[in-house]
């Protein structure tokens, strides 16, 4: 198909830079957590302590997009605790609060003994299994995260490393909601029947509103649009 | 985001969310007898203290401890006092067996029924979304959850519920997501009684074998379809039990 456009690209530079502002806050704590695990032997209670401190500032700023932060450890990782998420949800996340009260910055509470009948792996989930994989940055959903959000959530996640070895995943929630206030514009932007998707082609931000967020363009239909694509994972489709 | 790591993260949010209304004693006694009997307060378990409890249903103290009294009355919990005591849950088989039994028994057909006519409609219109939004990814990530035939009534109670719940999730709607956890926490001790049996152990495997090939065919149709047909059977057999323990003859 054709070659982008200006205002094509115009709507793909702020896609990028939105979702590069997040990951350029997961890049931070990353390093920070990486230089610490070199230098200190490692235990559940020292890592929370960490991230608490790495995600806590970002989560509590005024207007930030993320409602969800925090490391999620490599089984076998922490010799303390085999199977181990520090995860911080954000005031603005509402997931399990109910009444009138405003819900207040607090640590996901998740049971992490895999004899319990109910655990699960979570190296067998998206957010997981794919920058596991490809070790590359990595943006999971639109998707309806019920343990976590309660909501149509975004999930940004990139592999954490010591000494070559993968000591998990760092990352951040954001909700749909939140993506399609800022995105919206920049999509319509493009002037054209245009919509943004991610790998799989599950539509994120769409200019037509017929094209319901969540709804799949599969992939074997892209040739149809011209394709730009936008940096982790992203494309845009635009149809002239 | 840790999706799925624990089922009952949410499903403990619900367990314990505020209460309102009058009977607040009864609806805590209620929400820890389902609680119980499901398997999300697993035997021998430790529940949360008077005070925790309370805060966390939203209810006096007093409230929690009366129906803490209720279920040490029917024996589903024990109270030890000491250093490690505290509430735990004792609900064996037999005892489980017989509470739910009593509800079939306390509840007419024809409640009986419009719960799982609302319930079907509910997860039929999951599936069926879901057959339009579904990836192979997806497919085959539920497919290694749902597709286990369960030789314990626990395991097969709790691999129903996620099931139900990751479809949902795949119809991308947070509100039905949403609706469908408060339909299990409402409904599922009753709805999926038939898991009791081996028998539709196979059944219910074979109804989400077959409501997943729908969603991986892409037809909404039958995958509502498959939904609703499971939901049915599993209704018919609830009467028939119904009928049954309230004739033995």
């Amino acid at each position: 198909m054709n070659a982008p456009t200006s205002t094509d690209l115009d709507c793909v530079a702020i896609v990028d830079t939105t979702f590069g502002d997040v990951f350029s806050l997961i890049d931070g704590w990353r390093q920070r957590i990486e230089q610490y695990v070199a230098t200190t032997a490692v235990d559940a209670a020292g890592i929370d302590a960490l991230v608490e401190t790495l995600v806590v500032p970002d989560l509590s700023r005024d207007g930030a997009l993320i409602i969800g932060a925090g490391f999620v450890a490599q089984p076998g990782f922490i010799p303390d605790a085999p199977w181990h998420l520090a995860w911080w949800l954000g005031h603005a996340n509402t997931f399990g609060v109910t009444g009138p009260a405003a819900p207040a910055l607090r640590r996901l509470v998740a049971v992490e003994d895999e004899h319990s009948e109910s655990f699960r792996d979570y190296t067998t989930l998206e957010w997981w299994r794919v920058p596991a994989a490809t070790g590359e940055r990595h943006i999971t959903g639109p998707y309806v995260d019920y343990l976590c959000t309660d909501d149509y959530t975004l999930t940004s996640t990139m592999p954490a490393f010591r000494d070559g070895e993968m000591i998990g995943v760092v990352g951040a929630d954001l909700y749909v909601n939140d993506i399609e206030r800022t995105l919206l514009p920049a999509v319509r932007g493009t002037g054209r029947r245009a919509a943004l998707v991610n790998a799989s082609g599950r539509v994120v931000v769409a200019s037509d509103s017929s094209r319901a967020t969540g709804s799949l363009i599969r992939r074997g239909a892209w040739d149809e649009h011209r394709v730009v694509p936008c940096a982790n994972g992203l494309a845009l489709l635009v149809d002239d | 985001m840790p999706q799925s790591i624990r089922a009952s993260t949410s499903a403990g949010a619900v367990v314990f969310a505020p209460l309102d209304g009058a009977g607040r004693a009864e609806l805590v006694e209620r929400r820890l007898t389902d609680a119980i009997v499901l398997g999300l307060l697993a035997d021998g378990e430790r529940l949360p203290s008077e005070t925790e409890m309370a805060k966390r249903f939203g209810v006096a103290t007093v409230t929690a401890r009366e129906a803490l009294e209720a279920l040490r009355d029917k024996g589903l919990v024990d109270t030890r006092r000491g250093r490690d005591g505290g509430s735990f849950v004792t609900a064996g088989r037999d005892k489980t067996r017989s509470v739910l039994d009593a509800r079939v028994r306390s509840l007419s057909r024809v409640e009986l029924r419009d719960m799982g006519t609302y319930y079907s409609s509910i997860a039929g219109s999951c599936a069926a979304l879901a057959a339009d939004r579904v990836t192979d990814d997806d497919l085959e990530r539920v497919r290694g959850i749902a597709l286990v035939l369960d030789d314990d009534e626990t395991a097969a109670r709790r691999r129903q519920g996620v099931f139900q719940l990751e479809v949902a999730a795949l119809s991308q709607s947070a509100r039905l997501v949403r609706e469908e956890l408060r339909l299990q926490a409402e409904f599922a001790p009753l709805l999926w009684l038939w898991l009791r049996e081996p028998e539709y152990r196979q059944r219910s495997l074979d109804a989400r074998t077959a409501a997943l090939d729908a969603l991986a065919d892409g037809d909404a149709e039958s995958a509502r379809e498959h939904t609703v047909t499971h939901v049915t059977g599993a209704i018919d057999w609830l009467l028939d039990t119904k009928t049954r323990l309230e004739d033995p003859a």
